[in-house]
């Protein structure tokens, strides 16, 4: 998915009301691959994410050179190599909660959610159904969702030499608070 | 076994445990740069840098991401959620708020921010992530002049 689609999506979510879109800035996505091996773990905390409540729009926004490893050599050849993050510098997911419609959004409460979009890394795009959480509290969602990808979905090849080193699918953790928007 | 073919194969087998030694701790396991320290690749205030990632995305991304910049400017606001402490440099309000620049700060530096008030005139240096269409997003930050 392009950036002229991201862009869209944030215009149409910004001329809803405003107690309807929620968003942060700070949102927080882990990557973990289970290998023989080895594991490898990445986080990255500067995640922008908004959810429009009334739509159930939802979009995600991730700069790929702010997920940090544990080893610098890991981070080089994740950046350098597998999702070549000079060329490709974003990952985006734009897409919708599927029973939005069904949540009492202005009350405390513990909603499991179906979320369903396009998820673009390295400059492919693929459809993703995926399940998650959404935890209201005080006028915060905290959004929980764990899923897998595989790798070579997004033309990730993984050279012969370190193939027990990375797994072909990925555990992906996502962890968003989002907060109501005020303008 | 001559005398020769031992000390040679004695030569080949340090040789390679050196080398193993070598690849493990400084190919490896290398250390990440220690941030604080790198020297700047540039200096630039924020409201330039900004402008530069919103005017031409593709040829700021070129330019800047993956570098240590020195960004000067007043600095707005700080961010503490998500368990990190973020210097604001607010440019413009767009559709989420306030866009700009957001540096996350080193641990020891978080708390030296923490002091500085807001409309202060600071120099942060940082590492630049990239431009999210919101913000140019920068990590590793270390406050160099205020």
């Amino acid at each position: 998915m392009n950036k002229t689609i991201v862009i869209g999506l944030l215009m149409l979510l910004s001329v809803q009301l405003s107690a309807q879109r929620f968003a942060t800035k700070t949102g927080f996505i882990r990557f973990y691959s289970e290998a023989p091996a080895e594991n490898i773990e990445a986080v990255n905390r500067q995640v922008n994410s908004a959810l429009d409540t009334q739509t159930g729009d939802f979009v995600f926004r991730v700069l790929m050179k702010g997920f940090q490893f544990e080893k610098a050599l890991m981070q080089e050849h994740f950046n350098e190599n597998y999702v070549e993050s000079s060329k490709f510098p974003n990952a985006t997911f734009s897409g919708k909660v599927l029973n939005a419609d069904r949540i009492d959004w202005t009350k405390n409460g513990t909603h499991q959610v179906e979320v369903s979009g396009d998820l673009t890394i390295k400059g492919i795009t693929r459809k993703v159904n995926e399940k998650g959480t959404f935890e209201i509290k005080d006028g915060v969602i905290n959004g929980k969702s764990k899923f897998y990808i595989k790798l070579a979905d997004y033309d990730i090849k993984i050279p012969k030499a370190v193939v027990k080193n990375i797994a072909e699918t990925i555990e992906i953790n996502v962890d968003v608070s989002l907060t109501a928007l005020n303008n | 076994m001559s005398k020769q073919t031992s000390l040679i194969l004695l030569a080949v087998v340090v040789l390679g445990a050196i080398a193993a030694v070598y690849v493990y701790f400084f190919v490896y396991n290398k250390k990440h740069p220690d941030f604080e320290k790198l020297k700047p690749d540039f200096s630039m205030d924020a409201a330039t840098l900004f402008e530069a990632y919103k005017s031409d995305n593709a040829a700021a991304t070129a330019l800047y991401n993956g570098k240590m910049a020195a960004i000067s400017g007043v600095l707005t606001g700080i961010d503490e959620s998500g368990g990190l402490t973020i210097a604001v440099f607010a440019i413009e309000q767009g559709m989420f708020g306030d866009e700009g620049l957001r540096i996350n700060m080193l641990p020891g530096h978080a708390e030296k921010l923490k002091d500085i008030n807001p409309g202060a005139q600071i120099t942060i240096k940082g590492y630049i992530t990239g431009y999210n269409d919101t913000d140019v997003v920068l990590e590793h930050g270390s406050i160099i002049n205020q």
